[in-house]
C-alpha cells in the first residue's frame, strides 16, 4: 500500500525539490530559544500589567491581555509534539509538557490525538481534532466562548485520571499507550492540584489572577484562531483544498509560532515553524491562502452558516 | 516423494553509487518492486525499507540526524543503524538489509 504523504505529493508535482525541502527541514535549537527570550519578555509584560491593575476595573482587561499570551503555549506545545521547535529532541518533550500543564492538554495524549488529525486531516469520523462547520451562528458562537472546548478537555483527563479511555479515544490511542495517558492524566491533575493545595496554604491567589482567570477570558481567542484553520474548507483529503492559511501581521506570527501557515504546515510537518514562512514562499498558488487572514476566515465561515456560501460541508466530493 | 524448495541464497546486488547518494542524508532508492532508504550516516552507510512500520510513510521524506531517521507524517523515531525504535508512535522496528560499500557501490545482500 502506498501512502503519499503531502511532502511526497508536492515533490511529485514538482512544487519544490528534495534539495529545498531538505535545506528547509535543517533544525536548530537557536531561533527557538530566541523566540523563548521574547515570549519571556512578552508575558512580562503582560503580566506586569495585571499585577499594576490589580484592585482596579483594568485588572479584566489586562487579564484577558495576559491570557492571550498564555492560551497561546497551545501553539509553542503543538510545534513541540512535531519535534521541529528544538533540534534537541528532549528540549521539545519538555516544553511540550511545560506547555501541556499551562493550556491543561497533556502532551502525550496531545500527540497520539494530532498523529490522526495529519492522517486524516478534515475527514469526517476520522480527524480526531475536526471542529465541525456550525449549523447555526448561535452553534459558531457557542463554540467560541470555549465551554464545550473546556468540556470536552477537562472532562476526558479527569476520564483517563479515572483509568478509562473513550471509545473515540481508543481509534487513535493503540492499547500499549493506555498506561502512558492515563499516568499522564494523574500527574497532570496531581499538578494541579498541589498548585491549589500550595494557593491554599500560603493564602495566594496568584495562579487565579495570572493564570486560571485568564485563560478562561482569552480562551475563546484560541478557539477563534483554531477554527480559522480547517473550519469552513471541504471535509476532502486534499491537502490543497481542506486547510487554510491565514495572512497577518509578525505579532500574530511570533505569538503562534508562524502556525498561521497551516497549511505549509500540513504539507510538511517536519519542517521547522521558523521556516514556515519560506516554505509559503515555495508553495504559493498551490495550497488556499486566505489574504484577509482570521477575519477573512471568519468572514467566509460566516457567509456560509448564513447561506450565503455553500456550505463546505456540503460540497461535492466531501468525504465521511 | 518431492523435496521441499531450496531456499533462494541471498546475492548482493548493486544498488545506487556512493557519489549519487545525498550526503549525510536520506536517499530514495528502488530495487524491483522494493522501496529502500539509503542512510549516509555518522557511522556508515546502512540500508533499510523505505516505508515507515506505523503509517507507512516514506521515511526518505524524513529528518535523518546522521544516526537516527523520523518519520516524516508522525515524527516516529528509529536508530537507522539498527532499525530498533527510539519513539512513538512508532512500535515495530524498521527492517534493516544488510548492505556493504564495493568499489564505489552501495550493495545490498538481497
Amino acid at each position: 500500500m502506498e501512502v503519499k504523504t503531502p511532502i511526497t505529493q508536492a515533490l511529485q508535482d514538482g512544487v519544490l525539490s528534495r534539495q529545498e525541502l531538505k535545506a528547509l527541514m535543517r533544525r536548530s535549537d537557536l531561533p527557538a530559544l530566541r523566540h523563548l527570550a521574547g515570549w519571556l519578555v512578552l508575558l512580562g509584560v503582560t503580566g506586569f500589567l495585571v499585577h499594576a491593575t490589580l484592585g482596579s476595573i483594568w485588572l479584566w482587561p489586562a487579564m484577558f491581555l495576559h491570557g492571550i499570551v498564555v492560551v497561546h503555549h497551545f501553539s509553542l506545545q503543538h510545534e513541540c509534539c512535531h519535534y521541529t521547535v528544538f533540534r534537541t529532541r528532549w528540549l521539545n518533550d519538555l516544553f511540550g509538557t511545560l506547555c501541556g500543564l499551562i493550556v491543561a492538554i497533556p502532551h502525550q495524549y496531545f500527540r497520539y490525538e494530532h498523529c490522526d488529525h495529519h492522517t486524516h486531516t478534515q475527514l469526517k469520523g476520522h480527524d480526531p481534532e475536526l471542529i465541525e462547520l456550525p449549523m447555526s451562528v448561535w452553534k459558531y458562537l457557542w463554540y467560541i466562548t470555549a465551554i464545550p472546548y473546556w468540556r470536552s478537555n477537562l472532562g476526558g483527563m479527569i476520564t483517563r485520571a479515572f483509568g478509562r479511555i473513550s471509545d473515540a479515544d481508543k481509534v487513535f490511542l493503540p492499547k500499549e499507550t493506555w498506561q502512558t495517558v492515563i499516568g499522564e492524566a494523574r500527574a497532570y491533575l496531581a499538578v494541579y492540584a498541589a498548585i491549589l493545595a500550595l494557593s491554599v496554604a500560603t493564602g495566594s491567589a496568584a495562579a487565579l489572577w495570572y493564570w486560571i482567570v485568564p485563560s478562561l477570558l482569552a480562551q475563546p481567542v484560541m478557539r477563534a484562531i483554531r477554527m480559522t484553520e480547517h473550519v469552513g474548507r471541504p471535509n476532502v483529503a486534499d491537502m490543497r483544498e481542506n486547510t487554510r492559511t491565514n495572512m497577518t501581521n509578525g505579532l500574530v506570527r511570533f505569538l503562534c509560532w508562524n502556525m498561521n501557515y497551516h497549511a505549509e504546515h500540513h504539507y510538511a510537518a517536519s519542517v521547522p515553524y521558523h521556516a514556515l514562512p519560506r516554505l509559503h514562499e515555495k508553495l504559493k498558488g498551490y495550497v488556499h491562502v486566505e489574504a484577509g487572514g482570521y477575519i477573512g476566515a471568519h468572514r467566509e465561515i460566516l457567509r456560509q452558516l448564513t447561506g450565503r456560501q455553500p456550505r463546505a460541508d456540503l460540497r461535492s466530493g466531501a468525504a465521511e | 516423494m518431492t523435496d521441499a524448495p531450496a531456499r533462494r541464497q541471498k546475492v548482493w546486488h548493486d544498488l545506487v553509487a556512493v557519489a549519487d547518494l545525498e550526503k549525510g542524508d536520506v536517499t530514495p532508492v528502488s530495487l524491483g518492486a522494493r522501496e529502500l532508504a539509503v542512510y549516509d550516516g555518522l557511522d556508515g552507510i546502512t540500508v533499510s525499507h523505505a516505508r515507515c512500520t506505523h503509517g507507512a510513510a516514506n521515511l526518505c521524506d524524513g529528518y535523518f540526524d546522521g544516526r537516527r531517521i523520523e518519520c516524516p507524517l508522525h515524527q516516529g523515531l528509529f536508530d537507522a543503524r539498527t532499525g530498533a525504535v527510539l519513539a512513538a508512535p512508532a512500535r515495530l522496528p524498521l527492517r534493516m538489509i544488510e548492505a556493504r560499500v564495493e568499489r564505489g557501490m552501495v550493495q545490498v545482500l538481497i
